[in-house]
């Protein structure tokens, strides 16, 4: 992550104008009100593709870092992703025609009904949203692409090869068969012993890191690209749900993150967090994994929602009614969504006041929901109402959720949901509003279409999808409510509820061939819709419909500004030649210093190294996944596993090395708005959302320490440690660390005094310094591996006892941030020796600020790993 | 209209209430209140939806000044504040009051289960219950234990204190409206009853591998003095055949109309041991 850094440090020296020709601002002759130039305006010629290869090229779809480009790979391989989910859920229907294991072999449903969750949630519904995201966010904002669009690209492949290897974990025995929520102790290798089950877990792994590095990516360019006049007040309604969304992602994901590779550990090298061994395993999994899961289920709807209020707002042409209490709610919700997770423990022993506490959280949590569904439907009133599909959709979305929405009322209640848990009121109740979610999204698709393609889908068959949609959803899901004294996850079920459960299959198919019908559309009408122009639809506001369809690749015609108060392209001064509404400004935003000429061009477009990137990180899991308490397989098989892993490291190692050195070079604002991080440059900022989230990740870890250290008995704890771990190799690790970091501050002074030998020798004792904690650290483990005591008898390693896993997996995290830190320190050596960062310390600082933050996190392990 | 309802749960909420009834009641309010707030919401969306289509006609209220949006415009709110909060705040006031209702019986339910496990308890018995893949042991007062089928006190209530030999299971008698988490290494407790003369499924509600659709067992429901023999009297040769033998068979040892097989413990301490796995559901662990 830090590697990628340097994003943005090339020289913007480009002189290409983004204004393909001085004509296409002026054509209309002038740029006011709805005559955008995007009415009948070409799109920009070939020549200025910046070496992207065209899009009838195979190629161009491995190399592109363009935001639209990244946006349609997402919404395309999502939509993938519902395939192979969706045919999952109609073999789990076909197996609940009737009770008994008639179709699918026992161990067979539990694959599906696990993997069809996984799929949805994650290789699905988060990521078409995204792909919107992608396509529609910068063009809201303003921006010509993304802060970081290697990094976008490296969001979209990791994402892409995740989900191939969640694929390739049904070919490794079986894939993850203990439910999407993977309850401990279930999760362990004891009892899901097969191959495919570590695999998920890493799959899933690769999928948390493409959505890490997506949401410092998102909001780094939300908070820092916005164009003039584009306060974060005034962002449209979608932007703000995406803004959230991502900031919900950034430490919901985390958290999973770290219950992913605490449980990877125990799976891999026979540690202990959620072995039965542990008394709070199976607790320590349900709250990291709740404290995740619940705000997934709004990263999941936010989006969702958030295109639901832009389309109520084209085809009513009503403004959104209470704007400003929406998004209040909105930003409600996403802070409280950290605070209700427990409301899925309701069953389990968390006593009595803390079931009170979260029950009060999760009734507040609902009410500003109550409030976002009033203000779609009074957006209603004194519209124009025009019911094209995108409506239909947004409007069928609003109804289902309604549904879900009551019926979550009900479990919100502690005594209902006693009996309703575990049934299948549960899984009707998410369904009515995650797939209620999927119905907005869908209603998105249609809606961006044409923006996305440049032509237009079939109404008629738009409408019979709809129609066949939502019959067959609420023919599929109301039933459930019917039958809801099912248990859930079973195929055994009361003969007297086989009728519902075959209505709700009969209406399982008619959902799934919905899709056929809307693939033929929308297949069909990419290559022969009727051509449409810049904006479609009437009453239209949001800044994507003021360019073509599809947008030229950088975009806008002008520099985008808002500062009269509507959208206006300035054109650099010099083009403004006739319709002299074009208002000339000069270049005062504030806290920028770039010139016009800069924001001109020079942008990027094309590396092939995330892609590479990708399938390095893609090999080297899937070669891990057959470790089994720290060894591979014995044979030909385990040789494979080690083959592929090392194959994916040089890989990925090279693709990184090559990705600093490619002289790239993204858009880098301010371009107007930017507050609060007006002078924050985007790398820092990256650099600082990221480390948030480390800081979160890093929590946790320490968390699950002090939960299961309780659930043990606080001072019990001592007899699971030997006598021979001491304080002393600690404390001499913590000066070690401590110099290191005083170390990197005087490198950046002498990289101020343009000092080469200075910053060259200081960076050498940071890494020297570094290195001798890790020799310090091995020769402290190595002692503890093998020591022979009567508590002891066989070492006291990983696998030992909770407290020896602890041990050593958190120290052990803080260890690899520590050789990542080496690793890049030993690059700027190298960079350092041939003369750079004189008089330019930024990368040291940037360097200094993840260094002094290891270095931190590990003055609070020392105490608690040493001394208490 | 809900006044009837709502005495009617008062009553429930005696301390003998039964908790499939209060169940019943609540969801009853919920399922009324619900319907009615579901129906008058999209009744009103489906109504202002087909009020302000666009017929093609513009309508009166058009030469007011609406305000339509325009392509290019910084993104305000339209009107209607007043209205939305209104219809907030009234939203608002139904399901918190909703929910502090049912908090009554929240109180109640929790106040059951947080009893303590004394057999001796006037009115009532508490069982221990295990969950393993895939089957649930019981053990009773006096340390007798069963296997799939638990037998409980007619007209008594019960205490259940549930744990897990291995992974997470969820014990639930669907007909009592009683259920609670099995944790490996915890115990949770919750309770039901008083229940009447019959048989009753035992289902678990947690995925815990291979057997899970299969993971069921009976509640019997026995006669009271009887159950006092056989589970809460210490073990002496009325209820065990002698002290040697490790199952008895109620039947004839009590008269009963079925044949359980009872575990006893060999020593008179408490049985601990678990069966091992059942050749049925071995078959089902690699299907
Ligand atoms: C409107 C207010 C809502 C309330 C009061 C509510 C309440 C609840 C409660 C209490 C549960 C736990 C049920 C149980 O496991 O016993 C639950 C489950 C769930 N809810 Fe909601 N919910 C609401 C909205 C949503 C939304 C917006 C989403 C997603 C977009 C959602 C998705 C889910 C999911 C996925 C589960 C099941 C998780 C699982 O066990 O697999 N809910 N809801
Ligand atoms: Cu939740
Ligand atoms: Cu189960």
């Amino acid at each position: 992550m830090t590697d990628d850094e340097h994003e943005t440090t090339a020289d913007p020296t480009g002189d290409e104008p983004a204004v393909s020709d001085g004509g296409t601002a002026s054509d209309g002759g002038s740029i006011v009100d709805d005559d955008f130039p995007a009415d009948g305006v070409p799109d920009t010629p070939h020549g200025d593709d910046h070496g992207l290869p065209p899009t009838h090229s195979i190629r161009r779809w491995f190399v592109t870092t363009n935001h639209k480009d990244i946006g349609l790979l997402y919404t395309v391989t999502a939509l993938f992703f519902l395939i192979f989910g969706g045919l999952l859920a109609l073999l789990m229907r076909l197996e609940l025609w009737a009770p008994g294991a008639d179709f699918l072999a026992a161990g067979s449903y539990n694959q599906a009904v696990s993997a069809h969750g996984l799929i949805m949630v994650f290789w699905f519904l988060s990521p078409l949203a995204f792909g919107f995201a992608n396509y529609v966010v910068p063009l809201q904002i303003g921006a010509k692409d993304l802060a970081f669009p290697r990094l976008n690209a490296l969001s979209y492949w990791l994402y892409l090869f995740s989900g191939i290897l969640m694929g390739i974990s049904f070919f490794q025995g079986s894939t993850f068969n203990g439910g999407w929520t993977m309850y401990a102790p279930l999760n362990m290798p004891v009892y899901t012993p097969d191959i495919g089950g570590t695999t998920t877990v890493l799959a899933l792994i690769l999928f948390v890191a493409s959505a890490t590095v997506g949401s410092v990516n998102f909001l780094t360019t939300m908070h820092r690209m916005r164009a003039e006049g584009m306060t974060l007040r005034r962002m449209p309604i979608f932007t703000w749900s995406i803004l959230l969304t991502v900031w919900m992602m950034l430490f919901a994901f985390a958290a999973l993150l770290a219950a992913l590779m605490l449980l990877s550990s125990d799976r891999l090298i026979g540690t202990a967090y959620f072995a039965e061994s542990s008394p709070g395993g199976a607790m320590l999994w349900a709250h990291l994994f709740w404290f995740f899961g619940h705000p997934e289920v709004y990263i999941v709807f936010f989006p969702a929602l958030g295109a639901m209020a832009e389309i109520f707002q084209t085809f009513t042409g009503r403004r959104l009614v209470g704007r400003k209490w929406f998004i209040g709610a909105m930003l409600l919700v996403a802070i409280q969504s950290f605070v209700v997770w427990m409301h899925h423990m309701f069953l389990t022993s968390i006593n009595l006041e803390i079931k009170t506490l979260f029950m009060a959280t999760t009734i507040g949590i609902s009410l500003p929901f109550d409030l976002m569904v009033f203000s779609l439907i009074y957006t209603m009133l004194k519209g124009k109402i025009r019911f094209k599909t995108p409506f239909l959709f947004g409007f069928g979305a609003l109804v289902l959720f309604i549904l879900g929405g009551i019926t979550g009322v009900f479990l919100g209640a502690v005594v209902l949901d006693y009996t309703l848990r575990g049934t299948y009121w549960v899984v009707a109740h998410f369904h009515y509003v995650m797939v209620g979610g999927v119905t907005g999204l869908v209603g998105g698709l249609y809606y961006w279409f044409p923006k996305m393609t440049g032509r237009m889908y079939d109404e008629t068959l738009g409408k019979v999808h709809f129609g066949m949609y939502f019959v067959g959803f609420n023919l599929l899901y109301f039933p459930m409510f019917l039958a809801w004294e099912t248990p859930r996850r079973v195929f055994e079920y009361a003969p007297a509820l086989t009728g519902w459960h075959q209505l709700s299959t009969v209406g399982a198919f008619l959902l799934g061939s919905s899709f056929l019908v809307m693939f033929y559309n929308l297949f069909k009408s990419a290559f022969v819709g009727e051509q449409v122009e810049g904006q479609p639809w009437d009453f239209a506001s949001t800044a994507e419909w003021t360019v073509p369809s599809p947008p030229p690749l950088e975009n806008f015609p002008g520099v985008p500004t808002y500062a009269s108060g509507r959208l206006e392209f300035e054109d650099g001064g010099s083009a403004q030649t006739d319709g002299g509404a074009v208002h000339g400004k000069a270049a005062a935003l504030p806290g920028s210093e770039v010139t016009e000429t800069e924001h001109g061009g020079g942008e990027s477009h094309a590396s092939i190294w995330p892609f590479v990137l990708g399938a390095g990180a893609f090999l080297v899991l899937l070669g891990l996944s057959g470790l089994q308490r720290g060894y591979f397989p014995e044979g030909t098989m385990g040789g494979v596993h080690i083959g592929t892993a090392i194959v994916g490291g040089v890989l990925a190692f090279g693709s990184l090395v090559a990705m600093t050195r490619e002289k790239f070079h993204g858009p880098e604002g301010p371009f107007g708005e930017s507050w609060p991080f007006t002078t924050v440059e985007n790398t820092k900022l990256g650099l600082w959302i990221f480390l948030a989230s480390d800081v979160i990740l890093f929590g946790a870890f320490i968390g699950a320490y002090v939960f299961s250290r309780v659930a043990h008995g606080w001072t019990d704890w001592h007899h699971l440690i030997p006598e021979a771990h001491v304080v002393l190799p600690g404390l001499i690790n913590t000066y070690l660390l401590l110099t290191s970091s005083f170390a990197v501050v005087i490198a950046m002074e002498f990289a101020k005094r343009e000092n080469r030998l200075g910053v060259v020798g200081s960076l050498v004792a940071t890494v020297g310094l570094g290195v001798g904690f890790l020799i310090n650290k091995g020769i402290e483990w190595q002692h503890l591996f093998h020591i022979h005591t009567e508590a002891f008898p066989a070492g006291w390693d990983p696998g030992t006892n909770i407290a020896s896993t602890t041990f050593y997996v958190t120290t052990g995290l803080h260890a690899l941030h520590v050789i990542v830190g080496l690793v890049i320190a030993g690059y700027m050596i190298f960079r350092a020796w041939g003369g750079a960062y004189m008089g330019d310390d930024e990368p040291i600082e940037y360097f200094g600020l993840y260094w002094h933050f290891v270095d931190i996190v590990w003055l609070f392990l020392f105490p608690l790993f040493y001394i208490v | 209209m809900h006044g009837g309802l709502l005495l009617q749960v008062a009553g429930q909420l005696e301390p003998d209430g039964n908790r499939a009834e209060l169940f019943g009641t609540i969801f009853e309010v919920f399922l009324v209140l619900g319907t009615a707030v579901g129906v008058v919401v999209i009744g009103y969306m489906l109504y202002n939806a087909y009020r302000y289509r666009d017929d093609g006609t513009a309508p009166a209220e058009e030469t007011e000044d609406i305000g339509r949006p325009t392509l290019g415009e910084l993104p305000e709110g339209g009107g209607h504040g007043r209205k939305l909060l209104l219809s907030f705040t009234l939203s608002a006031i139904i399901v918190i009051s909703l929910i502090l209702w049912t908090y009554w019986a929240l109180l109640y339910v929790e106040a059951g289960a947080a009893q303590p496990a004394e057999p001796e308890m006037e009115d009532g018995t508490t069982v221990d219950v295990t969950g393993y893949q895939f089957g649930w042991q019981f053990e009773y007062p006096n340390g007798n234990t069963t296997d799939g089928t638990m037998y409980v006190p007619e007209g008594e209530r019960v205490r259940i204190v549930v744990t897990s030999s291995d992974v997470m299971h969820n014990f639930g008698i669907p007909a009592f409206k009683t259920k609670t988490d099995a944790i490996p290494g915890q115990t949770t407790s919750t309770w039901f009853g008083p229940v009447e003369d019959g048989e009753y499924t035992i289902k678990c509600y947690e995925l815990c591998g291979a057997g899970h659709s299969y993971m069921t067992g009976t509640v019997e429901v026995i006669d009271a003095e009887e159950y006092e023999r056989m589970f809460v009297e210490p073990m002496n040769s009325t209820n065990a055949s002698d002290g040697g033998t490790e199952r008895v068979d109620p039947a004839t040892a009590a008269g009963g109309s079925s044949a359980p097989s009872v575990g006893l413990p060999a020593d008179g301490g408490v049985a601990t041991r678990l069966p091992a796995r059942t050749a049925a559901t071995e078959g089902v662990l690699r299907a």
